[in-house]
């Protein structure tokens, strides 16, 4: 990136992608503001190296992976890994919300925040953000068959949490 | 022959091969087991698309369409956002540098008892509102908007429209963690602490111009009234969190250490 110009076509391309950025950030983070704060951290260091952006690279797959890391630093530097895995917060408003929808959405959002961290990333790429299995593999900087596996346990528990229940309604 | 649930699972994502599909689709002509779990996996990514969908409709917060283009961020808020390991110490003393931020207890003698008095003369005033109410065991616990703004906000965040703003947050004796916080529409303040099963109103307080009869409060636009105070220097333990810390805290769900 050697031009203003293209920096900025790239800061623009940031720009419409800020919506997803968030989305995914939202399901890493506790709290939507959480999420923001991640995503701000994330774009200001994606400008700080755009220089290690290749051009042929997918823009989202590598911000996203810019995302995840300020993530895991933030985790770690805290010091606080157990705590942001407390499923029974995510569910704890479902109470308060009237509208059927809202509940059905709180639910899913619930039952993906109590998948291990591992499947929740895989989950969250692949089938929210539809990025392809390679993409996500690449933005988890695993191989393609250890984002494979991931998946597939991710969205079998998943499936389970989310089956509504049978048979043991008494 | 019987094809693993994880190719069915790629097929179902458009991710197989020519040939691996080919198979697939013979198997799911004569195998209804198979279409259904290759149904059970698009369903489930319908699901999940929709589920999150709802952030791409709201509006993205001006600070982040900023920092995409490269502006400025706000001075101050510079180390808790570089995502490298913060140095609390050197954050705190930053943030007690910062002009206007009061990031000390001032000692005042004040039973917090006579302010539980104020805040359910409050309530009898107002009735159940928002932001206080009481919850089954008659305790003052904050209302969905209160409380959504003592989980969410840090005390740095001023956003216009918001109930209430957030003042000072620590980690009381309890192992609790506790915000005060402080509402433009009432005039009211106070001191919450998150429990198990929400945030407890401490001490609330409310302004001079507010009530009829209360001498003893100064004004209290901000989190920091003298009662407050007084009961937040009587539970802290230790020094109040920066903005890492609250960070940090908000990010365990402000959930204390006995949990």
């Amino acid at each position: 990136m050697s031009t203003n110009e293209s920096a900025e076509t790239i800061q623009e391309q940031i720009v419409a992608l800020l919506p997803r950025l968030r989305r995914f950030a939202r399901n890493l983070a506790r709290t939507p503001h959480d999420a923001d704060d991640m995503v701000q951290i994330a774009v200001e260091r994606a400008l700080l190296h755009l220089d290690q952006w290749h051009s042929d690279a997918r823009l989202d797959s590598w911000l996203f992976k810019i995302l995840r890391n300020a993530w895991i630093d933030e985790v770690r530097s805290r010091g606080r890994r157990a705590k942001l895995f407390m499923p029974e917060e995510a569910g704890e408003n479902v109470g308060e919300a009237s509208m059927e929808r809202e509940i059905d959405r709180l639910s899913v959002e619930a039952a993906l925040a109590r998948l291990p961290h591992d499947q929740r990333l895989a989950v969250s790429l692949v089938l929210v953000e539809g990025l392809a299995y390679k993409d996500a593999a690449d933005v988890l900087e695993v191989p393609i068959g250890t984002l494979t596996s991931r998946l597939a346990r991710g969205r079998e528990a998943l499936a389970a949490m989310l089956r509504p229940p049978q048979g043991d309604r008494s | 022959m019987s094809v693993s649930d994880e190719t069915l699972m790629a097929y179902a994502d458009g991710e197989v091969d020519a040939a691996t599909r080919a198979i697939i689709e013979a198997a799911m002509r004569d195998d209804p087991q198979i279409r259904r779990r290759i149904e059970e996996h698009r369903a489930l990514r319908e699901t999940m698309q929709e589920a999150f969908s709802e952030v791409l409709q709201e509006p993205v917060p001006q600070r982040l369409i900023d920092a995409a283009r490269g502006h400025q961020p706000a001075r101050g808020h510079d180390a808790a956002r570089t995502g490298n390991v913060v140095d609390l110490a050197s954050a705190r003393k930053a943030a007690a540098d910062a002009p206007g931020r009061r990031r000390s207890w001032q000692p005042i003698a004040m039973a917090a008892s006579v302010l539980l008095g104020v805040a359910l003369g409050y309530l009898a005033w107002h009735g159940s509102n928002t932001w206080v109410k009481t919850n089954s065991r008659g305790e003052l616990v904050a209302g969905a908007g209160l409380a959504e703004a003592l989980s969410n906000q840090l005390s740095e965040d001023r956003s216009p429209g918001l109930v209430a703003t957030t003042g000072l947050s620590f980690r009381a004796k309890t192992g609790d963690y506790c915000r005060t916080f402080s509402t433009g529409a009432n005039a009211s303040s106070g001191l919450a602490c998150r429990e198990d099963d929400g945030w407890k109103i401490k001490v609330l307080a409310q302004t001079p111009n507010a009530t009829s009869n209360s001498s003893n409060f100064r004004p209290a636009a901000s989190a920091d009234a003298p009662a407050i105070r007084a009961a937040g220097e009587e539970s802290i333990d230790g020094e109040p969190l920066d903005r890492a810390g609250e960070i940090a805290a908000r990010q365990g769900g402000w959930a204390g250490s006995k949990r």
